[in-house]
């Protein structure tokens, strides 16, 4: 048997296999080790945890269920109400974020905007002005809204004589996506801030708007290039067969994306499940999610190492079981044979 | 129904890819648009289906001015040159979708689909899906979907391009009779003139965005209006030379030729169709050549041979042989030849 070539076309030489399932499997191990340690940390008790690392449940230490009964049954009420609190929030602002900004993504992909830079630059003095004369001249802020918005559209309007540079959707992607460069650290405190003068600090409703605006660019960006692989005849043959552009889009383009969509939304869905600092700034005690609960852990008496362990399991396990249950729709090549072959 | 374009126009900015176009296809009418790529056509077969604005001039469907008009409100339907099946449906939901869409009940749209497929031989696959056809089965389900809810006009953008040779002329045959049977009016676009002459009751030529005629095949076969349809239309393409036309003589370099038109042009183009052409020996014919190359076609022999730098293709018997570089004699009878203006292009008559 000759080690450095292979035995047939298509195989690799068994020196090569042994080089990369070595590193493949030593990647493995390094990926799936803290998922490990998760679980074993989760049935060791405090004095397993202090006194060094101990590996193997059973042999170097007798298991115990006691950071799982606290969590479950001495916590109850307030593991599960964060619990649902993520839930909610994920699900809702995931399905608010895919919705809006698939049918953003569309529009941009498929119809020609042509904004002028003079006019947006009118409408950023509009705000300007409106937030001066709130703050400064003290107008009711609904009159000085009303009214700015009024007058920009008036200005706006009376400018269309006036030469102006053109942008495109290009520019209105970039523009959106560029909403996602920024950390969100620099806009928590605005939004904290705005949320606080409206009274909704706490609420489900502060958690849903923030996380589907965080995430629509993300959405716009990732669905716009989906849509862009849609032949167009498609479309325009729905639309001879009678078709509005809602039904176009509803029965022709979105099951045609379907694969970009599941994994688009998978990718929002976990992002809102997973968000913290936001979390942070916006919620206390009703709308508390689960990141949140698991870093509490770590608050008056140190780190609990083994009741984090039990949160971030259940925190992780749908996200898991989600992925495996979506994964098949992720890769499917549904255009195959959709025109010409 | 008829379909009228009344000086319909269209530019893309500054480019004017469609000039005044003047047409009326009569009701249950083939007629085809044929042109090169970029002379126009498939934009004015869009702008009848509502899928490309309308720079200037109406469209009238039925007597219907539909120039404004969404495409789902034209009723007419279209077959693409990619088909454009929709890959998660089934051939039944395929043929079945413009009925769904015009809100018909289920019993409805399936008596319907099945006798369309029927029609089309689709019977057998209705439960397919696209990715499991064949080309030509593709392209019935095409037709299918366009016929199933009895359109008020058929419009088809190079719908046999996509198939392969043997394919293209069956579809044809079957394409022609379905039209004929159903009597539906038909606008038919394509660059393959033998597409043209063989479906079309009338044949709208289009070269650079402007109408060069409008007439029955026969008609531009034999009777073309300027240079460039005589010379697009018939394969292999017409003989031409340049030469100056005297008093009804025409002289082309060392060679002059009488012929019947009593008059005399600056710059002309004479043209002949290869099959009008015969071989004499170097002393009888009309021009004198030598030959260039000899192809056997099978029931033919094409025969190209030079004269003053210029070359004629020749469609001889298929026992014809020579040598290359033997001279030959190239005759035609006088009334099969044309003269055209050379900067113009325009037929000139006797």
């Amino acid at each position: 048997m000759k080690l450095f070539e292979p035995a047939k076309l298509g195989s690799m030489a068994p020196a090569s296999k042994l080089i990369i399932y070595g590193l493949l499997g030593l990647w493995t191990f390094i990926v799936l080790f803290p998922l490990y340690w998760l679980i074993v940390t989760s049935v060791k008790l405090p004095i397993h945890v202090a006194d060094g690392p101990v590996y193997l449940p059973f042999v170097d230490y007798t298991p115990s269920l006691h950071a799982w009964r606290y969590i479950f049954v001495d916590l109850g009420r307030d593991t599960f109400r964060p619990y649902l609190n993520s839930v909610i929030v994920a699900v809702l602002s995931s399905i608010l974020a895919v919705g809006a900004g698939s049918m953003a993504a569309y529009a941009l992909s498929r119809l020609e905007f042509r904004p002028r830079l003079i006019s947006i630059g009118l409408f950023i003095l509009g705000v300007a002005g409106t937030v001066v004369a709130v703050t400064l001249a003290g107008v009711n802020w609904r009159v000085a809204a009303a009214a700015g918005l009024a007058l920009t559209l008036i200005v706006i309007r009376a400018a269309r004589g006036v030469p102006s540079p053109e942008l495109g959707n290009s520019d209105i992607l970039f523009w959106m996506i560029s909403q996602r460069i920024l950390p969100p650290v620099v806009a928590a405190i605005p939004i904290y801030v705005m949320f606080q003068q409206v009274g909704m600090l706490d609420t489900h409703f502060a958690l849903i708007v923030t996380y589907t605006t965080v995430n629509l660019p993300i959405v716009v960006w990732l669905m716009y290039d989906f849509f862009s692989t849609v032949p167009k005849d498609l479309e325009e043959s729905a639309e001879l067969d009678g078709a509005s552009r809602f039904r176009v889009f509803f029965e022709i383009v979105l099951p045609l994306a379907k694969p970009g969509l599941v994994a688009t939304s998978l990718l929002v869905l976990i992002l809102a499940w997973n968000e913290y600092l936001l979390a942070l700034f916006l919620s206390t005690a009703n709308a508390q999610t689960i990141p949140i609960l698991v870093a509490a852990q770590n608050a008056t008496r140190g780190p609990q190492w083994w009741y984090m362990s039990v949160l971030i399991i259940i925190m992780i396990l749908p996200v898991i079981l989600l992925t495996l249950l979506l994964q098949r729709f992720i890769a499917k090549g549904l255009l195959l044979g959709a025109v010409k072959g | 129904m008829t379909i009228e374009l009344e000086k319909v126009a269209k530019s893309f900015g500054p480019v004017k890819v469609l000039h005044e176009l003047d047409l009326k296809v009569k009701p249950g009418e083939f007629l085809v648009l044929l042109g090169a790529s970029g002379s126009g056509k498939t934009t004015a077969l869009r702008m009848v289906a509502g899928l490309e604005t309308v720079s200037s001039g109406r469209i009238l469907i039925g007597g219907r001015d539909v120039t404004e008009t969404l495409p789902k409100n034209r009723d007419v339907a279209m077959v693409f040159q990619s088909y454009a099946l929709y890959p998660h449906k089934t051939v039944f939901d395929n043929i079945g979708y413009p009925l769904k869409v015009r809100g018909l009940d289920k019993g409805q749209i399936a008596a319907r689909v099945k006798e369309v497929a029927e029609q089309v031989q689709l019977q057998a696959f209705l439960d397919r899906y696209p990715r499991q056809l064949s080309g030509g089965q593709k392209q019935r389900v095409a037709l299918a979907r366009a016929i199933v809810r009895r359109p008020v006009a058929f419009l088809m953008d190079e719908p046999l391009s996509n198939l392969d040779a043997k394919l293209r002329g069956h579809m044809r045959a079957e394409l022609k009779h379905m039209q004929q049977e159903l009597g539906i009016t038909t606008l038919y676009v394509t660059h393959d003139q033998v597409e043209a002459m063989t479906l079309a009751h009338r044949i709208a030529l289009l070269e650079g965005g402007k109408l060069q005629q409008l007439d029955a095949p026969a008609m531009i076969y034999n009777d073309p209006a300027n240079l460039f349809v005589a010379q697009f239309i018939g394969s292999p393409p017409m003989n031409v030379v340049t030469g100056e036309l005297t008093e009804g003589k025409f002289s082309a370099r060392s060679q002059a030729i009488n012929t019947k038109f009593r008059r005399s042009h600056k710059k002309t183009v004479l043209g002949v169709r290869p099959e009008d052409c015969s071989i004499t020996n170097a002393e009888n014919g009309k021009f004198r050549a030598n030959i260039y190359a000899t192809e056997l076609i099978g029931d033919h022999v094409l025969v190209t041979a030079k004269t003053d730098g210029e070359l004629l293709t020749i469609k001889a018997n298929k026992n014809f042989s020579a040598p290359m570089g033997a001279t030959i004699g190239v005759d035609f009878p006088e009334d099969r030849l044309f003269l055209f203006d050379a900067e113009t292009g325009v037929r000139l008559r006797a």
